[in-house]
Formats: structure tokens, sequence, C-alpha cells
């Protein structure tokens, strides 16, 4: 893949440049912030080799999106866990965009997974089916007493 | 004593909507208008006294040396404050305070201080400690300021006060509940200093004026071209509130108050803030010190700002001619430093 650090044009030929739209190879990923952020400041995940000025063209230009001000910063992935042949496992890094909104906007980050309050009435259809699979369920269990002995070698 | 980590509020910084959060450090409320400065501030009426036409040809000669006659070359990126309105600025006060101390007597016993220190430490607000080895304490937020006024004021003799300790200002004090490093702030680790320009053997312990120079990163122009103009005001507030509260607070400390012994008086100071041409004013009252959460439980004083917006002195220097002179800031400026004690 070219990335945006050297881009790679096809070899002139006769007749070029043809009309050609170019579009962008970036890919943001917005989040929801781990820590409070204020009302107006919106957290991105942003590729390695975007800049604060290119992140703020691109979402003036594309989205039309007023921003007042940007910091990133580029966390470093752990490289605390190890694999099975105790080799140190690299989660690899990322940039972090901070972006305050310009013209008075403000931005929450929507709660994608709300929580539903389970209402299931007592003696209701759902109610029994439920009743059963944790029954059957508990019935298909091994016996914790044979701590995982398959069955095969009972009598 | 041991020194932890704090953070350093810069007065003079381009973070957005950084007055908003000055005002939550300081418990101050903005006022945007000026109060009346007492009897003392104009004594025969409003320009009774004063020789006002005379005062504008000194400040009109002043600009036009710096700016004209002073010019030499090109001023580095960003460093165009460095000729022009640096020296104007350090020429101006003297100038100024010298012809209106007949009218003030205060200032001729005053003293000034060039580019001196001003340093504040306090604690507001708490937090959880979110990792080392005191994770899961509660530990204050404390915060340090190291201010540069271009020049300053001392006098012997507290001003007046503009208002009454326990008159309770109009407006909220904006309450932010994002810790403050995302205004951003960082957290450094150095002496806890608190120094108001000169050390306590001056007898010149109060404030009068002090004289603030916006760097270039700060100018409108440069604002409004990165597309943030509603933001222009906004550098001029911070620095009026942050710097006065430094000061003035300061002043207090000197006078063996803390926010455990709340002041008993009010602490009174004022200031002009400037990018060469475009000047802003601001009074500050400081009314408590008692900002940790411990203290501020049954606190209902809150601190004082008083400001205007920032308006031109000048409109252009054209060759040898000053263009749109406007006496109202003049005024303005001569009323700041014609204030004085009872």
């Amino acid at each position: 893949m070219a990335g945006p650090g050297r881009l790679v044009y096809p070899l002139y030929q006769f007749g070029n440049p043809q009309i050609r739209i170019f579009r962008t190879n970036y890919f943001l990923t917005m989040v929801r912030p781990g820590v409070r952020l204020p009302e107006d400041t919106v957290q991105f995940r942003i590729p390695m080799v975007m800049t604060r000025l290119e992140l703020k063209d691109y979402l003036e230009n594309i989205y039309k999106v007023p921003v007042a001000a940007i910091r990133t910063r580029i966390q470093h992935g752990s490289r605390k866990q190890r694999d099975h042949r105790n080799r140190p496992i690299k989660k690899p890094d990322y940039k972090v965009a901070y972006v305050q909104l310009g013209a008075g906007q403000t931005f929450q980050f929507p709660d994608l997974f709300p929580e539903r309050p389970e209402a299931i009435e007592p003696g209701s259809l759902e109610d029994i089916q439920r009743k059963f699979m944790k029954d059957e369920a508990q019935r298909q269990q091994d016996d914790p007493k044979r701590s995982g002995v398959p069955r095969w070698f009972g009598l | 004593m041991r020194q932890r980590l704090k953070y350093v509020v810069y007065p003079q910084t381009w973070a957005i909507n950084a007055d908003r959060w000055y005002q939550h450090f300081t418990k101050t409320v903005f006022v945007p208008e000026l109060p009346a400065l007492g009897e003392a501030a104009a004594p025969d009426g409003e320009a009774g006294g004063v020789d006002l036409p005379a005062l504008r040809s000194l400040v009109c000669e002043l600009l036009l040396q710096e700016y004209v006659c002073q010019r030499k070359k090109r001023p580095h990126l960003f460093r165009a404050i460095d000729q022009g309105p640096s020296p104007f600025l350090t020429h101006l006060m003297p100038a100024l305070a010298t012809c209106l101390a007949s009218l003030n007597p205060i200032l001729a016993s005053s003293s000034a201080d060039f580019k001196p220190e001003v340093n504040f430490y306090w604690m507001r607000g708490e937090t959880v400690v979110p990792r080392g080895h005191r994770r899961g304490r509660i530990d204050p937020l404390r915060f340090q300021i190291d201010d540069k006024p271009h020049c300053q004021l001392r006098i012997p003799k507290q001003l007046s006060e503009f208002v009454p300790l326990d008159y309770v200002a109009p407006g909220e004090i904006p309450v932010i509940s994002v810790l403050p490093d995302k205004l951003p702030l960082f957290k450094r680790q150095y002496d806890n200093k608190i120094f108001i320009g000169s050390k306590t053997a001056d007898p010149c312990t109060y404030g009068h004026t002090q004289f603030h120079l916006l760097p270039d990163r700060l100018k409108r122009e440069r604002l409004k071209k990165l597309g943030i103009a509603d933001q222009v005001e906004v550098p001029y507030r911070a620095n009026g509130i942050a710097s006065l509260f430094a000061w003035t607070g300061a002043q207090a400390m000197y006078q063996g108050f803390w926010s455990e012994a709340d002041v008993t008086r009010p602490f009174v100071s004022q200031a002009v803030v400037s990018d060469g041409r475009y000047f802003a004013f601001f009074c500050y009252q400081l009314n408590t010190l008692a900002l940790t959460v411990d203290a501020d439980k049954n606190n209902s004083r809150k601190n004082i700002c008083w400001g205007t917006e920032s308006k031109p002195l000048y409109e252009a220097i054209e060759g040898n001619d000053v263009k749109g002179f406007d006496n109202d800031v003049l005024l303005q400026l001569v009323k700041f430093l014609l204030n004085r004690p009872k």
C-alpha cells in the first residue's frame, strides 16, 4: 500500500494527466474518551503519519467541522504480555488526536450500547423457557468432583 | 517542605476558552465593565486637573520614537513586539507616572519594576490519585503561576477597595468538572514560590498597576487567520484574571493571609493588557484566599475581576503621523494611574 508518506504515481504516458479524483487514504476512528473530556473536545485515533494540520484540513474540508485547536500524542502500545514461548508481544502504537471544536460546538460520544432493563413476567412463556434452559445447562455440566476427567473413563 | 507535582498556569496562553478555566481555578467572577474608580481616581471631575492634550502629544511622541525613529531592521518571526510595542510600553509607564505624580502623590513614593517576577502558589479542588504508591488517596490540585509582567507599579499603601468585602457579585463562576490536564495544563515539580516582585523589606508591598504585553502568537490578526475569531478577547481576559489573582494573592500572603486564615480586608490591583496597539483594562479585588476544598465549604465570598474589551489606542502610524488616536483609551489609562488610596 502506498502510504501518504510515499505516494507512487503511475508512469507518464502520452495523454496524461487524465482527470482523476484523489481521495484521501486516511482512516480516522472516533473513540470514546477513557477519561472525561470537556464538552467541546473529540478524541480520535488517527494514522501515525497524519499530522495535526492534515487532520484539521481533513475535518474542515470533508466533514465541514469547525476546528479550533488540535493536540496529538502517540500512545505507546504495551509490550508487557508474553506468548507461550516467553517472547514479548508488542501491541501496536497509535496516535491519539484531541480536537477542540470551534464556533461553540459541543459533542458527546453517543451511548452505543444502552442498558435495557429486562422485564420478564413470572409465569410467562419466556420465563418458563429460560428456567428450562437453565436446568438443562446445569444437567449438561460435568460433575465438578471429577475435575474435568472425561466420562469415558468413568464406569 | 516536600514539593509535589503542580499544574503550571501560564497567564499568557492560547488555550481555547482559557478565561473560563482560570475563573474556575481562582474563584473569580468576571464583570464585563469597569467599576467606579472612586472619588480618588478622578479628583477634579473627568479630566479636570489633567492636561489631556499634553499627555496625548507625549504618547504620540513616544509612539513615533519607537515605531518610526528606532525602527532598524525587520523583526524575526514572532519577535515583532521586541521593536515597537515593548519599548513603547517600557517608556509609557514612567512617562505617564511622572506627568501625573503632581496630581497623585502616591505615584511619587511608588516603586516601578521592569520585567519583575510575580509568583503565586495555591490549591483548589481535589482529585483521586490515579496511579503510583498513593493510588486511591485524595489529593488537592496544586497550581503555580510564574508571571512576568512587562512593568508594574508598587505602592506603600493599599488602594481603596472597589466594593465591600461581603459584596456578592452578580454572575456565575463557570464550574469545570474535568481535570485541568484537559485545558491543557501540565504538571511540574519545583519550588513553590510566592513573590510580588520585591522582598518583604521593601515598603512598597501593595500593587497599583501592572502592564502586560501579549506575545505575537496571540495577535488578533493571527487568531483570525487561524479561524478562531471568537477567541480574540480570551487571551486578554485570561491574562488579566490570572496575573491579577497571582499578584493580589501574593500581596495578601505577604500580609499573613492564606487559605486557612482568610483575608479580613480586600486586596485590590489593576492591570493593563496590551499587544502594543489594543489595550484592555482590568481591575481585581481579592475577597477570598480560602480556595481549598476544606476552606471553601461555607465560603460565599468570590473574587471579582472587572474588565473591558480591548480597544485600539490608535489606528495606524503613517510617516510621522499617528492616525486615529483614541482619547478614551488614554483617559482610561490616566484614570488607572490616578487611582489612589484613601
